[in-house]
């Protein structure tokens, strides 16, 4: 089964990777920095457990 | 960073280490679009391959001030860890090593080719899925990745990983 509105947003997210994979190297380090900072408030945020203790 | 790559390039010209190769999500990131990573991963080769091949970098580190967590230095504020070489394929991937820049500072970095085979060869679902990205990238050369797998026996895996439905 394939839907068009999906590829055409499978489409966009490609175009999106490939865009930022030309970002400058110094550029892309900050970006994992923020990845970093944003995935640890995720982990601190007690909402996110899933399963009770 | 660019203080890190520093301190591991001076590992080299010291001696401590025979040559490396970035690796892992930065390696990644070098070529593709940022992934999320802990740490800089760092393959080796040892100056003298034995049981301890990580003991010159320790005591390298101590030296510095540089401290442990977990199985990871951090070199100059970034976790490093590194890694000796463990098959013939890193081994090779150490030796052809391309050049990046970071800051005025250069590094050497395992090549988009290598980063799919050593994925490959890997196998874990992440791997599979950072292969796939390399491979969507124009940053892989295929005639040269087809020659690795060929010396590797990894041919099946890249048939396999591209038989399989496309990502989202």
């Amino acid at each position: 089964m394939k839907s068009n509105s999906a590829e055409a947003v499978f489409k966009k997210k490609r175009d999106r990777r490939r865009q930022l994979a030309k970002l400058p190297f110094e550029k892309k380090i900050e970006i994992v920095l923020e990845l970093q900072k944003v995935a640890a408030e995720i982990r601190k945020d007690p909402a996110r457990r899933i399963r009770p203790k | 960073m660019e203080k890190t790559l520093k301190a591991i390039e001076e590992m080299t010209r010291l001696g401590i280490i025979r040559a490396y190769a970035i690796g892992g999500g930065i390696a990644a990131t070098y070529y593709i679009e940022p992934v999320l990573t802990y740490d800089l991963g760092v393959f080796f080769i040892p100056v003298k391959p034995g049981l301890d091949e990580l003991a010159p970098i320790y005591e390298f580190a101590r030296g510095r001030g540089y401290v442990e967590q977990a199985e990871a230095l951090i070199i100059e504020g970034f976790p490093v860890q590194f890694i000796p070489v463990f098959n013939d394929l890193v081994r090779e991937a150490v030796v052809n090593a391309a050049t990046l820049t970071y800051r005025g500072v250069e590094g050497k970095v395992v090549k988009a080719e290598y980063l799919v085979a050593i994925a490959l060869q890997t196998g874990r679902t992440k791997d599979r899925e950072r292969a796939a990205r390399l491979l969507d990238s124009e940053s892989v050369d295929r005639t040269e990745l087809a020659k690795i797998l060929e010396r590797h026996g990894l041919v099946d895996r890249l048939n396999q990983l591209e038989g399989e439905p496309g990502e989202e």
